[in-house]
């Protein structure tokens, strides 16, 4: 993982990365650096601290510590020497750079009349590894499918931060798109024209405005724009059949994928939630179930088995959020159970059954 | 027969290092006109087409001829390759390499290398407002150069004719 990330990084900060054991270089997802503080990494949810010497520490004790020389290198490196070019990302406090690697920064903002203008004096940086995982929507499409239309049911993803959501999101882009549906009913339909609006260039990564990760050949991306205009700008001019958007949450959001819906699209959304409750409390998402906009909720975990989803009908879990039926899906193969967090403390036993979306 | 084919060669030499010697000081308020057309071009680049530094540079080298054109290419170059150097530290090995081959002095030196250190760091109003600087003092030095042009040009050309005449009549 470390070989995506590396020509970012200053000399001094590659070298006491590459001293690291290859095992736990494989499973790198963040690279957390702090001016003057220990190195962190992320190491598949665990978190760690590099030592000089090539080991891996629980704690911060003796952990190599950035300068701010190299703090600076890299900063100057990730913007391609241009901070000037980056305001608009600096506002968002992340930059995303070829290859589809979000990186966040954090720091002294710069207020303008109480808005944040951009970030100055950045002493954190996180470097989010992306990752392209062809294939993992596989066991998911099948069930998603809308025979009437042969196409997708509009469907909304669910997962907190880090499981995966933009990476299934991804996959199901290209497998549309190709029309690999999978076995089964869907086997001999055709691909689908999906447009993608990718407002954090995570989706496709775009550099120049051409995708860098395989999102199939009818695809369209509207890259780097705001996800209400972009719907909008997608469906008046290249008629999509399917719209993929990451993270939804602001109204306008919603107002472009009501749109969007009740003109036959299909949308594909993915939005930060623990679970289908914690959707509800969010009245974006909460007035997008209610009117129908989604047919299906999938919650999404990553567990170290591998990603789990589960496939709720928008319907079921506006009636009766307590009692929707657990159908749950593993991609990867596991025993692992499946709880919910929430007013309910009992832990829900999810069936494993690998058909019967409701 | 030897002492005139010497007296010739000697007149050739001492002209040759006279407009050699003009040339210089004509040729240096031209390559300062250039090198302010080079920086007007970035502030383009920066202010109105966000250009990455690496890719605008590289662009302004296609507009202006050659040894100002270098100048650029090799601050890109310097970090396109990966040696971990930061663009301050490319751009003034760029502009100490590539200046030997100009005209230019170590007053408008001083001011590239002062641009340099603040090129690609702030937000565009800033990179804007030290474009502008720099483009100011290029200006004062071009109008010193220009000076110097007309004070010297003549003068170094037929300089180099007399003294060679001197030198012949001396050897005579």
């Amino acid at each position: 993982m470390l070989n995506r990330v590396v020509h970012l990084l200053p000399l001094e900060l590659k070298a006491v990365l590459e001293k690291l054991p290859e095992t736990a270089l494989a499973q790198l997802e963040e690279i957390r650096i702090r001016e003057g503080r220990p190195l962190e990494l992320g190491l598949r949810g665990q978190s760690r601290f590099a030592g000089t010497d090539g080991t891996l520490r629980m704690t911060a004790d003796g952990a190599y510590k950035p300068t701010g020389d190299i703090c600076r290198k890299l900063l100057e490196r990730i913007t391609n020497y241009s901070l000037y070019a980056m305001e608009e990302e600096l506002k968002r406090g992340f930059i995303t750079v070829a290859g589809g690697h979000r990186i966040g920064l954090a720091g002294r903002t710069v207020l303008d009349s109480g808005s944040v203008r951009g970030i100055r004096d950045i002493g954190a940086f996180n470097i989010r590894i992306a990752r392209e995982v062809i294939g993992s929507a596989n066991h998911l499409l099948p069930k998603l499918l809308d025979r009437s239309r042969k196409s997708i049911y509009s469907t909304l993803i669910l997962a907190p931060p880090q499981q995966g959501k933009t990476t299934l999101v991804r996959d199901l882009a290209r497998s549309i798109s190709y029309g690999l549906w999978g076995q089964g009913e869907g086997a001999g339909w055709q691909g689908r024209k999906v447009g993608v609006v990718d407002e954090r260039s995570e989706i496709a990564a775009c550099v120049r405005g051409i995708p860098t990760f395989d999102i199939g050949p009818r695809t369209d991306v509207m890259d780097a724009c705001p996800k209400a205009e972009g719907i909008m700008m997608l469906l008046r001019s290249m008629s999509p059949e399917i719209v993929v958007a990451d993270e939804i949450g602001r109204d306008e959001d919603g107002e472009a994928i009501r749109e969007a819906s009740h003109a036959g699209v299909s949308v594909v959304a993915t939005a930060h939630a623990y679970d289908v409750q914690d959707a509800l409390g969010r009245p974006v998402l909460r007035r997008l179930l209610e009117d129908g906009s989604f047919q299906q909720i999938v919650e999404l975990r990553r567990t170290t088995a591998g990603f789990m989803h589960r496939i709720i009908s928008a319907e079921s879990a506006i009636r009766s959020p307590a009692a929707r039926e657990p159908t749950a899906v593993l991609t990867a193969a596991s025993t692992s159970t499946f709880r919910r967090s929430g007013a309910d403390p009992a832990p829900v036993e999810s069936g494993l059954q690998r058909g019967g979306a409701t | 027969m030897i002492k005139l084919l010497g007296a010739v060669l000697i007149l050739f030499a001492g002209t040759l290092i006279g407009f050699q010697q003009a040339a210089r000081f004509a040729a240096r308020p031209r390559q300062l006109r250039q090198l302010a057309h080079a920086l007007q071009r970035l502030e383009t680049e920066i202010g109105y087409g966000h250009t990455p530094l690496p890719e605008a540079l590289g662009r302004i080298a296609t507009v202006v001829p050659s040894p100002i054109a270098d100048l650029f290419l090799l601050a890109a170059e310097g970090v396109a390759h990966d040696d971990g150097l930061s663009f301050r530290e490319s751009w003034e090995q760029a502009m100490k390499q590539g200046w030997e081959a100009t005209a230019m002095r170590a007053g408008e030196q001083a001011v590239m290398l002062r641009l340099g250190s603040a090129l690609g760091i702030s937000d565009k109003d800033d990179q804007l407002k030290h474009l502008k600087l720099a483009l100011l003092q290029l200006k004062a030095e071009e109008d010193a150069a220009k000076e110097d042009q007309g004070r010297y040009e003549k003068m170094w050309k037929s300089l180099g004719v007399l003294i060679a005449v001197l030198v012949v009549i001396l050897m005579v």
